[in-house]
Order: structure tokens, then sequence, then C-alpha cells
């Protein structure tokens, strides 16, 4: 394109691609799940996903989409077909586990529990 | 960065799927409770319809929009504007594979979103089918445009849909990197030799008719589809609401570097509140939206031209066997 | 010394712009996305090695600041060797140069961590994070296309033997070479030379391309002593259109 104001493309041969318009199915390859570690210590969190041929590409993608503006100590990269999840609309399984508090601390008032006893014990001494 | 949510009157016909009144209820209900949709949610189908066009357009404006500021990358005049014109390129990439990523959850692949684009079937924002012809345009665009874009963005990342939320936050910060060093840019030259000032002034008078009075779209007629996808919170905010956030914001930013706007009407009315100005030609924005914008033709030659010369590279690496798969999230 | 000292960082520096320049003309158009943004992150990592080892030439020596050393210079005064001014070419060209540069210059700052001269050691002490993952990337691409189609393959090949003459052109030997060696500022162009095929030899074979018979080639000299290529000066003309088109006071 002899007229571009971009230098870059009046170098390039234009014409030569004027009749595509078709990207192969499957051409852009699989996708890659990320996780990302802010520092030592923390867990790894999924931020995202790259495509990519394979794992080994799939890091090195990671690294610079991921990774080029926030701090990083390390990734991990996971095909997403290797994941396993439930669905959202089955989220009801989960419903009741905020009332399960025999599973909580904060279900075992033993404070409470002493003074009562002392209090007791105290009113039949009296 | 990115413009309006652009919506093709015509392709918002009423749904022929009818959906299940029960589904439908429930969804809306876990809209107007604040709750986010998550890609294996139910979902009206015009809702994924509309997501994925809007959401689509979305990416290919950060891809095409690489291109108008691309055109200054080997010709920036400091270490310090080099580095951050290739970093703030990079990013709208970086961008336009998030939101790629967000679309691809509503289960249309990449490579077909591309297609759409190469053969003209997917729009993108209007304001990257102007040519950047100076310096001072890089200056404009990084400052003015992607002002623009996060005012839009912002509004977006409010939504309904998670992914495209997620997507939308990490872009908002970035755009805050590219709007201060486009205003740093702006206002260098604004500062600058009488040249300078010149340069930028002719630039700001391209850029602000019609591009960026363009950016946000026509002034909205508030249809029944457009308040559903209200409801919905697709779309969060109008154009207009979004074009008079805009200007006041960064009219007085232009103003007060003793710069002028090529628009004698343009004024803030102090009762109202409201910016007055004079409408753009809307008839153009239609016919720039349709393919015949001063640099449409380029634009989507160059990704034409990109796409095919990168395809052996994606060849040779690709999977026989690998079946399509919609990520998760 | 200090004469000697500077001729080494602005071969350096120049070598680290020049390539960081082209390689960024790749920015918006590489041939995957997320290709695309890795690239374009080598080319701001080369243009920074650039701006640091000019930093350290107006520091230490007094030269002209960064900018006016990238953008205020004539082409004779450019030392960097013609491998870095050839045009981008295909992607198999750029990657393939790429890989080359990048082990070379990995080697040379894996060497100067250990410089006598203290500000470049500081230098390549910060920067060698960034060079590992320069020639992973170099590695990995180079690796994978090379065993990839009949047509990934061959472009490869191609590429390697078309860059073969320049990339041993990285290695010309300064004015000063006995001087900082002697010094214990650098360890000398053709020991690095060594280095470098030692580094890229196996890469090269465990990507099923062959080695082109170095002994067969003539290196292309003369970038160290400012004669270039066809090249250099439209790419210099480019670089620096907007900076000329004001003084040299002006801020951008």
């Amino acid at each position: 394109m002899q007229n571009s104001l971009d230098p870059r493309i009046r170098r390039s041969d234009l014409d030569s691609a004027s009749g595509f318009n078709q990207v192969g199915e499957n051409e852009n390859w699989e996708t890659f799940a990320v996780f990302h570690q802010d520092k030592r210590g923390d867990a790894h969190v999924f931020v995202g996903i790259v495509h990519a041929p394979d794992p080994e590409l799939a890091l090195v993608f990671a690294k610079e989409q991921y990774g080029r503006r926030k701090k990083t100590v390390n990734m991990w990269v996971v095909r997403s077909t290797d994941i396993y999840t439930f669905r959202h609309e089955d989220e009801d399984m989960f419903a009741t586990v905020p009332e399960k508090n025999y599973r909580e601390a904060s279900g075992y008032p033993v404070r409470k529990r002493i003074n009562k006893y002392l209090h007791d014990l105290e009113e039949a001494h009296s | 960065m990115y413009g309006n949510a652009y919506i093709d009157k015509n392709d918002i016909r009423p749904s022929t799927d009818v959906d299940d009144p029960v589904k439908l209820e429930e969804f809306e209900a876990r809209i107007a409770r604040g709750e986010k949709i998550e890609p294996d949610d139910w979902m009206p189908a015009k809702y994924r319809k509309t997501l994925i066009r809007m959401i689509e357009q979305h990416a290919h404006s950060e891809i095409i929009g690489a291109l108008p500021e691309g055109t200054w990358i080997t010709r920036a005049p400091s270490f310090k504007r080099k580095l951050a014109l290739i970093a703030k390129v990079q990013d709208e990439v970086g961008h336009g594979h998030l939101l790629y990523a967000a679309a691809e959850t509503l289960g249309k692949s990449r490579e077909a979103m591309i297609n759409d684009l190469l053969n003209g079937k997917s729009k993108y924002s209007n304001v990257f089918n102007y040519p950047a012809k100076t310096w001072a345009d890089i200056a404009v665009i990084g400052f003015l445009v992607d002002a623009g874009a996060i005012v839009n963005q912002l509004a977006n990342s409010k939504g309904s849909y998670g992914p495209y939320c997620r997507a939308l936050e990490r872009i908002c910060y970035e755009e805050s990197f590219h709007l201060k060093q486009g205003y740093d840019a702006f206002v260098a030259l604004a500062a600058g030799t009488p040249k300078q000032r010149a340069m930028v002034q002719d630039a700001l008078n391209r850029w602000w008719f019609p591009p960026l009075m363009h950016f946000f779209g026509p002034p909205d007629d508030l249809s029944v589809h457009s308040e559903e996808l209200i409801r919905w919170k697709v779309k969060m905010m109008t154009n207009e609401e979004m074009r008079q956030e805009f200007m006041d914001q960064y009219v007085p930013k232009i103003w007060e570097m003793g710069l002028t706007l090529p628009d004698p009407k343009l004024r803030r009315d102090e009762t109202t509140g409201k910016w007055e100005y004079t409408q753009p030609d809307w008839d153009e924005f239609f016919r720039v939206i349709n393919g015949d914008g001063p640099c449409n033709k380029e634009r989507l030659a160059v990704r034409r031209y990109a796409e095919l010369s990168g395809r052996w590279v994606r060849e040779a690496l690709k999977n026989p066997k690998q079946v399509h798969h919609v990520p998760y999230a | 010394m200090s004469e000697a000292i500077k001729e080494l960082l602005y071969k350096m520096g120049d070598d680290a712009l020049v390539l960081g320049h082209r390689n960024s003309e790749w920015t918006g158009l590489g041939p995957i996305l997320e290709e695309d943004i890795a690239f374009s992150s080598l080319a701001q990592d080369q243009i920074g090695h650039a701006l640091a080892l000019y930093t350290l030439l107006e520091k230490e020596f007094a030269e002209p600041d960064p900018d006016r050393i990238a953008f205020g210079r004539d082409e004779m005064q450019y030392k960097c060797c013609h491998f870095v001014e050839l045009p981008i070419g295909e992607y198999d060209f750029s990657l393939m140069r790429d890989f080359l540069f990048d082990h070379a210059e990995q080697c040379r700052f894996t060497s100067l961590q250990g410089s006598s001269f203290a500000p470049l050691a500081a230098l390549a002490k910060k920067i060698k994070g960034e060079l590992k993952y320069h020639t992973l990337h170099g590695d990995l691409w180079v690796t994978k296309l090379g065993n990839g189609t009949e047509e990934s393959h061959a472009r490869m090949q191609s590429a390697l033997n078309e860059c073969m003459r320049f990339a041993l052109g990285m290695f010309e030997p300064g004015e000063f070479e006995n001087e900082l060696i002697e010094s214990g500022v650098f360890i000398g162009e053709n020991a690095l030379q060594q280095e470098w095929l030692a580094a890229i030899t196996p890469i090269i074979e465990k990507a099923g391309l062959t080695m082109p018979d170095l002994s067969k080639i003539e290196a292309e000299y003369g970038g160290r002593k400012g004669y270039h290529t066809e090249y250099l000066a439209p790419m210099l003309e480019e670089m620096t259109e907007v900076y000329r088109s004001e003084e040299p006071t002006a801020v951008w």
C-alpha cells in the first residue's frame, strides 16, 4: 500500500493478501487457563486464558499477557480441556453450607457455657 | 480503547427463539439483585447474541486501533515516547486478546470472530478509520480517544456479564496509563515550540470533528430494545450520557492549555449542567461504519496481510486432532 | 581506557537500539495475538537496554544525553553490526535473527557480570532475568518451528543460512580489544563468539536444523567502524523524522 501513512505498511506487500479472508478452524490453537502468583506464599489465582499449541509456549505467552504489567513470581498453565467444573446452576448444592455451624469455631460458645456453670455454682453456694 | 457499543438497529429484531419464561424471570431477578451472569448460566438468546456482537466489536476495535497508532511507532521522537508508544500499542493488542477471550466464553471461536472482521461482517469503532497524519495525532489519540474509551469501559465494567466485566477491569487499569501518557504528550506539545503547538491544534481540529464527536454514537432513541438491554445491564449508559461525561471531564483540560475546539457552539450550560454542541454529520457516521471512511480499506487490508503472513506459523504448530472447546471463564 | 569502554558501550547500545527498533515493527502485526504481545516485549526490553547503556555513557563519560545519542548522530557515528540493520523480512527471519542475537547478548552480559567496570557489571546483573526470558522465547520458537511442518522447517533452515554471515559480524573485534581484555572489562569478541556457538549449537540441533559450515562463511564486518549496509541510513531517517523537525532542545 504505497499511500499508507505508516512506513511499515508501505514496505509490506498488502496486495498479496487481497483475497484472504478465511482463517482455518483451530488455527489459533487450543486454550490454556493461566494461574498467576503475585508473591511467594500467596495462592495461584486464575487470571484468564491464552491460545497456544502446547504448554511450553502457553507459559511464554502467559508471562507476557498476564505478567508484564504486575508483580509476578510464578505462573501455571493448564489445558482448558483438563479443567473439571460444576455448573453454576448447581450452586444450590452449596446453599446450606453457611448454616452448618457445627463446622465453625463460632458454633461452639464454650465461654458462655463456662460462665453459666460458674454462675450456677455461685448461686448454689450462696 | 473503544467507543460506542454500536448497535445496528436492523440486527436487533425480536429473537425467533422463544425463551423459557420461568428461566427468563430467574435470569432477570439475578441481574436485578446485582449478581453477575457466568458463561454456563442460562441466558436469553438475545442477551447472548448482543453480548457476542458487542464484545467482539470491542475486541476488533482494539486490534484495528493498534494500526493508526502503530503508524508512528518507528518515528516516535524520544526514548520515552518510543517505549511508551510500543507499550501502549502492545496493550491494545493485549486488550483485543482479553476481549476475544471474554466473547469466546459465549460460544463463538476466535477464528470465527477474526473471519467476520476480515470479511467485513463485523464492525469496529469508526474512530480508527481516520488517519494519524502527524505525531501530534498520536498525542490526541492517546489523550482523548483513550479518555473516551475509559468513560465507556468504566460504565460497561459494571455490567452483568462476568467475563466481560473482569476483562474490562484490567483494561481500565491499563487505559489509565494510556490516558496519562497521552495527556503528557499532548501537554508537551501544547506547551512546546510554536510549531509543536500548531501541530497539536491542527490534530485537535481534525479529531474533534468527526471522529471524537462520533465516538459514542448517535443520541439513542429509547426503543423497547435498548430498554431491555439496559434492564439486562448490557448497556449501562446512553450514548449521550457518555458524550456529556466525556465533555465534562476533558473539554476544560483542552481549554486550559489555550487550545481551541472547532465548534463555535460548544459551551456548558451552567443551569442545566449540559454541554451544547453542534450535531456532527450522522450520515457520515453510518457511511464510515459501512465501509466508506478514509482508512477502512487500508485497515482491513493490513489485518488480512498480517493474518496471511502469520499463517504458516500457526499452521506449523496446529494439532490436527484438536477439537474446539469453549473456555469456562 | 575510557575510549575503550566508550567504544564497547556505543556498539552494544547501538545494536540493542537498532534491533529493538526493527523488532518493534512487528507490534500489532504479529502472527498471532499472543506472540504479537510477547515479541513486542522483546523490542521494548532491547530499546530499554540501549537506553541503559547510553545512560552510562552520559553519566560516566559525559557524553550527550541518551536521546541525543539515539536520535542526533550521523550514520557513520553508529557502531551497530550489519545484522541488526537488515529489514524485518518475514517472521522466520525476524525470529531467527532475534534468537541468534539474544544468545549473543546473553553471553555478552553474562561475562560482563564480572567486569572490572563496575557500572556495567551492575547493569549486567540487573537485566539477566530479561535475557533469560529472551533466550527461552527464542529457543522454544526455533525448536518448535524447526520440527514443525515441512514448510516451517525449510523456512527456518533458510533463515539460519541467510543469517549466519551477518550473525558472525556481531563479533567483529574492536580497536581496543586487548586493552579491554587485559583490564578485565570484557572477555573479548573471540572468546564471546566461542561461548555463543556453544550456546546456540545444541538448540539448532534440537530444532533439527543444520548448522552452516562456518569455515566457508566470511563474516560481515564493518559496522563497528561506522560502515553500514544500505538499510541503516533510511532506517535512521525514518526513526529521527519527528525529532529532526525541531531543534534538539525541543521537548516532545
